[in-house]
Formats: structure tokens, sequence, C-alpha cells
């Protein structure tokens, strides 16, 4: 009688025996995690280039352009022509055209009401919304000079100026994210969707181990679900282990501001794989192909990133989106790491909140009734299961 | 065998393959819908807010209207206190908030001045940017109106008082896309990186497939096979990408700036570089379902390096200069110059030439492997 020890055994043997397989689990995990988190690593967005294009060249047009390159976001280059500007623009070389007019500060004196004119790149969406406010920002605080000068001049007292020029001032506030940052933003969850996409690679390549060629007809072993179960036992600290490797990384290492207790993501996260490798598991049984079955999952999963919802907001996407939304682990996931992250939820909120999982359990039935279907094979079952493993591996890489 | 035999055998050999079919016909429709799916609606409007109005007064309950009033925010609750607030946005209720403090009207009509709060959810930017963009508008419209009763109580005449608060009008419009609509900056890179993907999936595959076991693909010369098989998966992607750039750019209203024949032109290069990288690459593989693994997982990293997204100025430049040896990098850049920002051809040439050497590159390589796998199966059997 063969234990469950013996299968995980197995599951142990046929993974340090698949050269892919292991680096799934080990360093491929490692660097790209690394490499994503280095590329967005600047964190802030800063110097971007910014075209400025002064016809006016007076005292106080020179004071707006000081005032803009005081400003850590923005690195400003002086155009003396609009098209040469513009031909940068649409090259990509600069991301914003800012153009002071003609006669700004001799309009200004007989108040006539100048225009300055703000172009901004919204092909780069996130790097022109941040350039617009930010120019508009610095344009304001060097128009706010000028503008106290005027009042002086004109016999306001020096006290009430401030209030004479704005009489609301406002405080903004980036809530949970204070300085705006991109790597405490973007980059969890891209990590969660990579490590997701790992992890349907890797249960879905243990999967398609336990597939019998026998004269051309693909079957199943009969005792499928011991090794499927053997797998898990296998797999999920693995993968949780990786998990815990982002967290460390963003969380301790990088010191990202978190208000809950992390502890309680981990269970999160295991629930999450539990309900991928249902899907996975429910795919391969329709596929029962291993190039099939991989294409199949990626066709699924890779576009997670997209639904999660953090780049563009839930509530605004179509409700056809929504419901494919929840048919991504991922998603429900991201729910319970931004709560506990930036909302500091307790653990009885997140746990309350893995009920979202429920329509998972309908795999259940399907899967069975897969299996129910399916062909299986007769022959008796650890050591084809090995003899197959085996014999892969040694062709896996001629 | 002549070309147009191999022509034909190479198409045959893809449609027999279900994985091959499954994700270069099912992958590529699949995906021109399900990306941009959730971009749909393009601008984030109505973002819930809850407001704090320890003022009560006519002003506050002004501004407030006002702040409803704007398309980017839509107040769900008045809060008695800051921690309530709170509650309402932790539980996912409201994404911002708006404190007026207490004595708001009083302040300004005695000429103290008062201090608005904004909060917005900055775990999501662009609420975030919805939010503050939102109420910073309605702010100041509430400050210029006090600003305004101020002037012509002390007399001024209208139409200076109106100059007097607009002395310099900013007129910042956004280009290339005019909206700020999330499809039209998403789906041109994004097209691009699924084409070049499924592409290299798809040569990945049929290699894969054929290394191990004997066919027509070994009885003829690498050069042969190997210009059968470009001419193959490039007639099959230039009906995929006039159906991405064709069709679906104007299904997904994104700015189109660039000529067909130069949009052609470019496309050129860049189908034939990848299809010669994916040939190469297909050598290293002999079991179906790597490629899909190994190119999946360099979809996001490509897609990130590629500049759109995240500035590349920002972009440690090791990997800028190691993501300059796939082919959909210079490929997405030159799309976004030539047809999103409708850039003359000369600012695309250096990249174009890119393409045009990678292509000479790959195909030097992809050959090489051919013979490699040509000579390996002839030993073996």
């Amino acid at each position: 009688m063969l234990t469950m020890m013996d299968f995980v055994k197995r599951e142990w043997r046929a993974l340090w025996q698949s050269p892919w397989q292991l680096a799934l689990v080990t360093y491929i995990p490692i660097v790209s995690v690394l490499c994503l988190w280095w590329l967005f690593s600047a964190g802030l967005p800063r110097q971007l280039p910014v075209a400025v294009v002064d016809l006016d060249n007076s005292q106080i047009s020179r004071m707006l352009t000081r005032k803009m390159s005081a400003n850590a976001v923005m690195k400003l280059e002086s155009y003396g022509q609009l098209d040469l500007a513009i031909k940068d623009m649409r090259e990509a070389k600069v991301y914003a055209i800012v153009v002071i007019p003609y006669q700004f500060k001799y309009q200004l004196l007989t108040s006539k009401s100048p225009t300055i004119d703000i172009r901004y790149n919204s092909q780069y969406l996130l790097v022109g919304k941040l350039l617009s406010s930010q120019i508009q920002m610095s344009l304001g605080a060097g128009l706010f000079k000028s503008a106290e000068q005027k009042l002086l001049m004109s016999g306001v007292n020096h006290a009430s100026i401030a209030v004479n020029l704005s009489p609301v001032t406002s405080q903004t506030t980036a809530l949970f994210n204070r300085n705006n940052n991109y790597v405490g933003f973007l980059v969890p969850p891209v990590l969660i969707a990579l490590w997701q996409l790992l992890a349907m690679m890797v249960f879905s390549n243990a999967l398609n181990k336990e597939l019998i060629t026998v004269n051309n007809q693909v079957t199943l072993p009969q005792d499928l679900w011991i090794k499927v179960l053997a797998k898990c036992a296998v797999f999920l600290p693995i993968m949780l282990l990786h998990s815990s490797f982002i967290l460390l990384l963003l969380y301790q290492y990088l010191q990202l501001p978190y208000a809950g207790a992390l502890g309680v993501l981990i269970i999160a996260q295991a629930i999450m794989l539990i309900a991928l490798w249902l899907i996975v598991t429910m795919i391969f049984l329709m596929m029962k192909d291993s190039a099939r079955c991989v294409s199949f999952c990626t066709a699924l999963f890779a576009p997670a990133f997209a639904f999660m919802g953090i780049t563009f907001p839930v509530n605004e996407m179509p409700e056809l989106a929504q419901y494919w939304r929840l048919l991504m682990p991922s998603s429900h996931y991201i729910d319970s790491h931004v709560s506990v992250v930036s909302y500091g939820a307790d653990s009885a909120l997140v746990l309350q909140q893995l009920s979202s999982y429920w329509m998972f359990i309908f795999i259940l039935p399907v899967i069975v009734g897969l299996w129910h279907r399916a062909p299986k094979s007769s022959g008796d079952t650890l050591d084809t299961g090995l003899l197959d493993s085996s014999s892969s591996v040694k062709s896996e890489f001629i | 065998m002549t070309f147009w035999a191999l022509y034909f055998a190479e198409w045959r050999a893809l449609l027999a393959d279900k994985a091959i079919v499954v994700t270069l016909f099912g992958g590529v429709v699949f995906y021109s819908v399900l990306y941009p799916l959730p971009y749909l609606h393009q601008v984030p409007t109505e973002q819930t807010i809850v407001v704090v109005d320890q003022d009560n007064s006519s002003l506050s309950r002004k501004l407030t209207r006002h702040a409803d009033a704007s398309a980017k925010i839509h107040i769900i609750a008045h809060a008695n206190s800051i921690d309530e607030a709170k509650q309402l946005i932790q539980q996912g209720n409201a994404y911002g908030l708006l404190v007026i403090p207490e004595g708001f009207r009083r302040n300004l009509l005695l000429g103290k001045g008062a201090t608005l709060s904004y909060g917005g959810d900055a775990s999501y930017f662009l609420i975030y940017s919805a939010v503050a963009e939102g109420l910073v508008a309605a702010g100041m419209d509430a400050g210029k109106q006090v600003q305004l009763m101020g002037l012509l109580a002390r007399g001024e005449n209208p139409t200076l008082a109106d100059q007097n608060i607009n002395s310099v009008n900013i007129n910042a419009v956004p280009v290339f896309n005019p909206s700020l609509g999330y499809t039209p900056y998403v789906v041109p890179g994004l097209f691009i990186l699924i084409l070049h993907q499924t592409l290299l999936i798809g040569t990945g595959i049929l290699g894969a497939g054929q290394w191990r076991k004997k066919g027509y693909w070994q009885q003829v010369s690498p050069m042969a096979i190997f210009s059968a098989r470009m001419a193959m998966f490039v007639s099959l992607y230039s009906v995929f990408s006039s159906f991405y750039i064709g069709y679906c750019f104007y299904a997904y209203q994104v700015t189109v700036l660039g000529t067909l024949a130069e949009t052609a032109l470019m496309m050129l290069p860049f189908l034939l570089a990848t299809t010669a990288a994916g040939i190469t690459l297909s050598c290293l593989f002999t079991r179906r379902d790597l490629p899909t693994q190994i190119f999946l997982l360099s979809s996001m990293p490509i897609l990130f390096v590629a500049g759109f997204v995240w500035p590349i100025a920002l972009i440690p430049e090791p990997l800028v200069w190691m993501s300059q040896v796939i082919p959909a990098i210079p490929a997405i850049n030159s799309m976004l110059t030539l047809n999103q920002m409708g850039a003359d051809w000369s600012a695309i040439m250096p990249q174009w030439l890119q393409m045009w050497l990678m292509f000479a590159v790959f195909s030097g390589l992809a050959l090489v492997g051919i013979k490699y796998r040509q000579n390996q199966i002839s030993k073996i059997h």
C-alpha cells in the first residue's frame, strides 16, 4: 500500500529531474521579480524633458522658466522655434511644450490676460498627466509672485496680500501612498501577476507529466487524485515561499509603507493558489495535451494584470470585464492585498473577503464530470508515472 | 520540392497542429477583444468621495454641490468626522474625501483665508488623479467666486475684476490622445507586443514539434525551409497585422496619423525580424509546451521596458541595452512615433534600420540552427 508520503517523494524526484520545472521554482521567479523591480526602481518620475519656447524673453518669462526648472519632475530644454519643439515632441524627445507668448510681459502689465500654452503628450498617459499638473503648479507659483507685486503697487497692505490672491488654499493628500511612489503602486500587482503565471505553469507542467500515451491514445492514471494532492503538497509551500519573498522584498527590504499585518496575506495567497490550480486542473482534463493545456492557460491568465483594477479602476470597467475579472484568482487576492497594505484591514476582514472565491466551487462538479468521461489507463500506478517522467526528462533538452 | 510545395507543406503543418492554431488564431482574435476590454470606458468618471463638512454654511454647501457637479466626482456621503470618512474609505465605499474646516465661510468673508483639505486613495493612481483634479477645480472655482465678490464689494468694475482674477490664462491641452483615453494609450504598444509574442510562440511550437521527427523539413536545404517558413508566417501575420492596425486601431479609437504606405513599410522589417527570431529560438526547443511558457514570462518585462508605460529615461540603462535585441522594442517605438504622434519617416529611420539588422542577424542564426537540427536528426536515424 502506497502512502501519501511516497507520492510526495515521487513528486520531489520528478521535480529534481526536470530542469525546466526546477528552474521555474528556483531562479526564474527570483530573477524576474528582481528584474521587474529594478525596472521601476526609480520610483518617482523626475527629470522628464520639457520644451520651453520663450517668445517673450522678458524678466517675467525668465522668472517663470526658472520656477519650472526648480521642479524636480521636469528638465527644461529651451527652444528658439516652436517648429523644432513640435518635431521633438512628435519623436518623444520631449513630453510637453510650454509656449510663453510674444509680448507676454507687456500684456500682463496692461491687464490684457495673456495666455500661456501648454501641450502635453497624452500618448504617454501617466507621464503626460503628471507633467500637466506639475507645469501648472510651477507656473501658478511663479505667477503668484508677479500678482503679489501688482497688488502691492496698487496699494494693498502687505498682510492681506496672500488672502487677496487666493482666499481658498488647498492641501491635497495622497492617501496610503504619500509621495505617489510608483514602486508602491505598480510593482506589487505586477509581481503578483507574474507569480500567478509562474504558479500556473508549474502546476500545469506537473499535471502534464501524468498523461500516459498508449497507442496514440492519451489516458489518465487511475490514482490521479492522490497525485494531484501530492503536487499541491509539494508546490504550495514552494510557491508561498516565493510570494513571501516578494512581500519581504517590498515591505521589509524596500520598506514600502504597509498598514496591516502581512502574515494573513499568506493565507490569502494559499487560497488564491488553490483557486488557480482548480482552473488549471479543469483545463488539463479538457485538453489532455501538454502544449494545448499550457497555451490555453496562457490565453486565460496572461491578461490578468489588466483586470486587477489597479491601473484602471474596477468600477469603470464594462460589466463583462467585471465578470471576467472574477474568474481571475489574482483579482480576488489583490483586493485583500490592498486592504491590508493600504487600509490596515485586520485578519477577520481578510478572511471574510476570502468568501469571494465561492464561485470557484462550481468548478468541482465540472472536474468530476470530466474525470468520469476521461479514458483511464489500466496499468499500475507509481511506476508508470516515474517511467513516464524520467523518459520525458531525457528527451527534454537534446 | 519546389518553393511553393514547401510553402503549402508549411501551411499544412501549421494548421494540423492544434496548439499552434489555438495560440495563433484563437489568441490573436481573443486578445484583440480581451486586453482592451477593461479599458473601454476610457476615463475614470464619477469617483466616489465623502465630504466632511464641519462648517455647514451656505458657501460650504455650494462648494459641495459644485464638487458633485464635476464629472470626475460623485459625493456618496456626508460624514461627521474624518474618522468616519476614513472608515468609509477603508470599506471601499469611497476613494477620496473633502474636508471643509469649521468657520470656512466666516473666515473667507472676514478676509482671513481658509484651507480646504482633499484626500484621494493613491493606491489607485487614476482614481487619485480624478479625485484630485475634480476637487482642485471645484475649490479653485469657490475661491475665485469669493475673490470676485470681494472685488465687486470694493467697488471694482466687473470686467476689470474678472481680469484681476484671471490675470494669465493657462491653456493646457493634451495632444496625440486628446481625450486622455486609456485604450489609445495602451492599445498601440500592446497590440504590437501581442503580434510579436504570438508569432514567436507559433514558430517556437512548430519548430519544437518537428525537430525530433523526420519530415519534409529535413529533406531540403536549410535555406529552402527557412524561406518557406518565413513566407508562410509573414503572409499569415500580414493578415493579422492588417486586422490589428487596420481594423482594431479604428475600433478602439486610437489616434492614427501615419499613412498606409509608411505604416506598412514600418511593419515589414518587424514581421521579418520577428519571424527570423522565432525560427532561431525554435531551434533551442524540442518540447512543444516550452515556447509558450518562456515567451509568456518575457511578455510583461518587454511591455514595461518598451518605455510607453514607464518613461524610458527612468529605466536602468543596462535593461534598455539588453532590450534592444528584441524586435518588439524598436517596433513599438516606431509605431508610436510614426502612427500615433505623426512624426516624419526620418524620425524612425534608425529603428527601422535596427529591425533590418535584426532580420539579417537572426536569419543567419536561424540557418545555423536549422542546419544543426538537420544534422542531429540524420545522425540519430
